[in-house]
């Protein structure tokens, strides 16, 4: 192989070759004395071409290959194949683009052939820089770690645990199921949603390859895709692992505190689980409520236990996990207006958010499904009030997408136990999404659902009365007297999102939802390879929806973390040269994704070339010039700019 | 052993250097065992004509500190390279132009104007400049050297063999870049007698710098306290450190005073433009807004970045109109 | 007597502005010869010391463009090109460069017509500006005064 260059021009029928004299290039170029050949050809590209390309430098022997023609973002991979079927290494072919950004924007012949010369000269000087590259490949950690155990997050585990990967879920409560453990049937199909759910949490807890953290927190999360190191926080739960969930504690606790499963509409004890078929089965003492824990002499559960499996001194413990993919799944949180007086949500009255209805329509709920006011009695007129602290100027200011479509379930699941109760559906524009929702709002309203269509819906009032009634006022029209009202309320994003966005380096929208990597191209990834977003988390999703993003995010990792396979990295990379690095810290925080760091050996500052994703960000900064931009060094640019500017032609 | 021969001249400097070799305090005594001073107008009386009688190369070491700003400076240190095997460029102004190049923001006819024209406290109503030649009352000829239109330094005009920065470079520098030399502990033509690697290298406040270092507004220090066991900039002050070379021993982060660039810059780089691409990258600002408010706390960023290295920033110097003939101009 | 042609070069980042560049040329919107680009994969590699170069190998101007801030393929480069660049073109004015030789642009992949704006009026404004000299470190002259 010589060390020459051979040029190729390629006149691309007439694109280029009517707007740029190729003769006139090709004379020029062959009076620079490193040239090995120039050759002009119609259409490189075309397999002509491409066999052309390849034959010439079979016998030109030439190292590098310039081809003058199109963009590179066209056919650099086309010309890096051809040429490297010749022997040529990739980062050996350059390309100048005369056609996009010469032929066909420079009418004037004579201008358009000197700038053709230019680009074509700062192409031969930049390449005669270049230096091979080779790919580089590292073993990948295939097994996958999942935060959040609500649906979302339950799918992803199943489906990563059927390809055979070890999945750890951590949850942050003492049990799976998330928010649609909560409820009865699911909107519009009124599918039995336990039907569905429990026979997945059974799948989860028989499943060998899953691995259930409860109480636990996400403290740090480092590393990158194929090789992350997960650590949190589990919480003790004060029974061991010989404890079955026989409850045989729970009756004679004596301590009683509001359940916030049941969102204070009912109590629990210190002692309990989540709910019947919590996943883990396991109680779990609330330390804050616990007598014992607190100081004070009881024994009430140990008294009972016929396994002896409590444990006072168990401490939190510090959980470590290894994975090559992380799936974030921990949904949204229901937007509580309670600082808005005029819905009237003030805890005494029977005035109760979405989510509060359906704790009292769930068979796992404080009545066990029956629903009933706070006296007791069944609710004989329900309103149900759509966008209650949404897209008002003291709420929300978006609509939550979901809300509607469980609003007008309301009526199915009161009159499956109060026939003859009345539900009237305040609501202004309806977001009733996909195919099946029309049909649902017909059968609502032929089953009895009224509905009030108010414009002004952030100026509707609901005003409890004493003696037990509710007065809605309706802006333009008349008051409806109702005893019962649910607030259709919207969701906000998870308690955690925050923690979790700076934790995992992922980014929040506006509203405080996690940020997919692209809205349609990549809707479940985020802007850090490898860490995946499923469900609510994204924006409040239907169950269906959730469990179809779990199902994509684990896909795409399936497909990329394959076990015996080698993940290929980035050649492009920055790369820090110890001997002239002073440590001086300037460009870590100058890297978009955290890839520089400290080497432990020598404190200089460190390139993780797993990371690296090729900005060279990093090599601007460097006040010592002790980085390199591999393939687009200083040297490398800067011949490029002698090329463009010396040349008097 | 025959000594050796060694002269020390002075261009546009303020003395520093000088004193800096005096300095080098009884180790003096000890070089004067080895070394025969044959021309050195801040000690000596030497005149020009004895430097001319000297031999081609009949000087062993010669040591020149202070930027080129007049023909006299420029003609002597013509002479003394064609006088000296070996010529060292002592000092930042020497090296990379040091204060005196911070004259490259104004143009020469500006710097006229404001020393003899129009200042506070010079009178001159018949606005006299000086001249290149002019008399006496009595007829007796003067001559002035000629004032150029920049500050340049050593080798713009000379060959340099070895560079010492530092404003000035300590006695304790001098001194043991002296003694390697006269030992023969020499390495390649052109290089720097110090480690090419910045002052963070050696900093003891570098260890409290977190790896993720950002700025969000930058301090002055005639506003604020400096806390002396922080690194600078991570308490938003300004310091040339990672920008400037290792070798002085930090003596300015010692006394609580950040550093500012003096011994010029590290891995043949621009100082000024590369510390400038350092600093805005770690800048917390997102919006236009938030950048525009917190570069307002750069006073001076010229003066800053290049406080000692404008003489061979990349930008040049100012100039009054920027034309100049090319092709076609009009 | 010949018109002034500027040379102008262009640092242009390849997801983005590259990218508008090559939707010019597909549309076929034509903008002056004088504006030649370097191509880079991110505004956030261009440092200073490059605009710096290209100005003292004969650029009478310079342009960077990049994605538009929000847009970078790389989350933030662009960011960092904004910070260091609003601050270089502090220091321009300082040296006795005019601001106008320098500008900072953000121009989409789509952006072939903003694209063809951008380059044709620097072109423009650079012509009006004349030829760049660099000062310093060249045979020193002497002046004289009186």
């Amino acid at each position: 192989m010589s060390e020459g260059t051979t040029l190729f021009l390629c006149r691309c029928g007439t694109n280029v070759a009517d707007f740029v004299d190729l003769e006139a290039v090709k004379a020029w170029a062959d009076t620079d004395g490193r040239l090995d050949r120039v050759c002009i050809h119609d259409f490189l590209c075309a397999p002509a071409g491409k066999a052309f390309v390849e034959e010439t430098l079979k016998e030109t022997g030439s190292r590098r290959a310039v081809m003058a023609a199109c963009s590179p973002k066209l056919h650099q991979k086309t010309f890096e194949e051809c040429a490297g079927a010749a022997g040529l290494n990739p980062a050996q072919v350059s390309m100048a683009n005369i056609r996009e950004q010469c032929a066909w924007v420079t009418p004037d012949k004579r201008e358009a052939t000197a700038k053709a010369k230019r680009l074509v000269k700062a192409a031969l000087e930049r390449s005669r820089l270049h230096r091979d590259l080779a790919p580089q490949r590292m073993e990948c950690n295939t097994d996958f770690v999942v935060i959040g155990g609500g649906i979302a997050g339950i799918e992803a585990a199943l489906q990563a645990a059927e390809a055979g990967r070890k999945v750890t879920i951590f949850e942050k409560d003492i049990s799976l199921g998330g928010e649609m453990i909560k409820v009865e049937e699911l909107a519009p199909s009124a599918e039995c949603s336990p039907c569905l759910l429990a026979p997945r949490l059974s799948e989860v807890r028989e499943n060998a390859n899953i691995t259930v953290v409860t109480g636990a927190k996400v403290t740090d999360v480092i590393g990158f895709f194929g090789n992350f190191t997960v650590t949190a926080r589990k919480k003790a739960r004060y029974v061991t692992d010989d404890c079955i969930g026989c409850e045989a504690c729970f009756e004679p606790c004596p301590v009683e505190v509001p359940s916030d499963f049941h969102l204070g509409l009912g109590n629990r004890k210190a002692i309990r689980n989540l709910f019947p078929g919590s996943v883990p089965a396991a109680a779990a003492i609330d330390p804050q409520a616990c007598l014992r824990l607190n100081g004070q002499e009881c024994t009430a559960c140990v008294d009972n236990c016929p396994f002896a499996a409590l444990d006072f001194e168990q401490k939190d413990e510090i959980v470590e996990v290894r994975c090559g993919a992380v799936i974030v799944a921990i949904g949204a949180e229901v937007h509580v207006p309670a600082d808005l007086p005029r819905l009237g949500l003030d805890g005494t009255s029977n005035v109760f958010t979405y989510a509060e209805f359906e704790r009292l329509t769930c068979s796992n709920g404080p009545t066990q499904a029956s629903l009933l006011k706070r006296d007791g009695t069944a609710p004989e007129r329900i309103a149900v009030l759509h966008c209650a602290g949404s897209l008002c100027p003291d709420g929300l200011d978006y609509c939550s997408g979901v809300c509607c479509t469980n609003a007008f379930m309301v009526g199915e699941t009161v009159r499956k136990q109060l026939p003859e109760a009345v539900v009237t559906n305040i609501h202004d524009r309806l977001n009733l999404p996909g195919m099946e929702t029309e049909a649902f709002l017909r059968k609502q309203l032929e089953e009895g659902t009224r509905r009030i269509e108010c414009r002004t819906l952030d100026k509707v009032r609901v005003e409890p009365q004493p003696g037990g009634e509710i007065r809605i006022g309706i802006p333009g029209q008349d008051d409806l007297t109702v005893d019962m009202v649910v607030l259709s309320t919207g969701f906000v994003a998870g308690a955690r999102a925050r923690e979790l966005s700076v934790l995992l380096d992922v980014e929040q929208d506006s509203r405080g939802f996690l940020k997919s990597d692209h809205p349609i191209l990549n809707k479940t990834g985020s802007v850090i390879d490898g860490v995946s977003l499923a469900g609510s988390c994204l924006q409040p999703s239907h169950g269906s929806q959730s469990i179809t993003m779990a199902q994509a995010a684990v896909g795409r990792a399936l497909s990329r973390l394959v076990p015996g396979r080698t993940i290929e990295l980035e050649t492009m990379v920055s790369r820090i040269d110890p001997a002239r690095c002073s440590a001086c810290r300037m460009c870590a925080a100058t890297c978009p994704y955290k890839a520089i760091g400290v080497d432990p050996a020598n404190g200089r500052s460190l390139v993780n070339e797993a990371v690296c994703r090729g900005c060279g960000t990093c090599a601007a900064t460097c006040p010592s010039g002790a980085i390199t931009a591999v393939h687009f060094t200083d040297e490398q640019l800067i011949a490029e700019v002698k090329g463009v500017l010396h040349e008097r032609v | 052993m025959a000594k050796v021969k060694v002269a020390i001249y002075w261009c546009s400097s303020c003395g520093g250097c000088d004193e800096a070799i005096v300095d080098m305090g009884t180790r003096i005594l000890a070089l004067r065992e080895l070394v025969d001073f044959v021309f050195w107008p801040c000690a000596m009386d030497p005149k020009y004509s004895d430097v001319e009688a000297m031999q081609d190369g009949g000087i062993d070491l010669c040591l020149i500190n202070g930027a080129i700003r007049t023909s006299e400076q420029e003609t002597m240190a013509r002479l003394l390279r064609r006088k000296s095997k070996l010529l060292v460029a002592l000092g930042s102004c020497a090296c990379s132009g040091g204060i005196p190049a911070l004259a490259n923001l104004k143009s020469l006819p500006g710097i006229l104007e404001r020393c003899y024209l129009k200042n506070p406290t010079v009178v001159n109503p018949e606005g006299t400049l000086p001249q290149l030649e002019s008399h006496t009352a009595d007829g007796y000829p003067m001559e002035l050297p000629a004032l150029y239109e920049t500050v340049l330094q050593l080798d713009d005009v000379i060959e340099v063999d070895y560079y010492l920065p530092g404003c000035s470079p300590s006695g304790d520098m001098i001194a043991t870049a002296l003694m390697s030399i006269l030992e023969g502990k020499l390495p390649p033509k052109g290089s720097v007698l110090l480690p090419d690697i910045a002052l963070c290298a050696s900093c003891r406040r570098n260890a409290t710098k977190p790896v993720q270092l950002t700025i969000k507004e930058f301090k002055r220090l005639i506003h604020v306290q400096a806390d002396p066991d922080q690194c600078f900039l991570n308490q938003g002050i300004l310091c040339m450190g990672p920008a400037t070379r290792d070798g002085c021993g930090a003596p300015c982060i010692e006394g609580n005073m950040p550093c500012t660039g003096c011994m010029g810059p590290v891995g043949g780089k621009d100082q000024g433009v590369r510390m400038l691409s350092a600093v805005g990258g770690i800048l917390e600002g997102v919006s236009e807004e938030e950048v525009s408010t917190a570069l307002d706390g750069i006073a001076d960023p010229a003066g800053t970045f290049y406080r000692y290295s404008m003489s061979s920033s990349l930008l040049g110097s100012r100039r009054e109109g920027n034309q100049a003939p090319k092709e076609g101009a009009p | 007597m010949s018109v002034f042609e500027p040379d102008i070069v262009a640092f242009v980042c390849n997801w983005c502005s590259y990218g508008g560049a090559d939707s010019a040329g597909g549309l076929k919107l034509a903008y002056p010869a004088n504006v030649r680009l370097v191509r880079v994969m991110c505004s956030g590699r261009i440092d200073p010391e490059h605009v710096a170069t290209a100005f003292r190998e004969g650029a009478d101007g310079v342009m960077v463009m990049g994605c538009h801030p929000g847009d970078c393929h790389y989350r933030n480069g662009n960011h960092k090109a904004l910070r260091r660049f609003r601050l270089f073109e502090r220091m321009l004015v300082q040296m006795g460069i005019e601001a106008e030789r320098f500008a900072l642009e953000w121009v989409a992949a789509g952006e072939g017509k903003k694209f063809q704006e951008v380059t044709t009026a620097m072109t423009e404004r650079v012509r009006l500006l004349g030829p760049l000299a660099i000062h310093g470190n060249v045979s020193p002259k002497e002046v004289t005064h009186g």
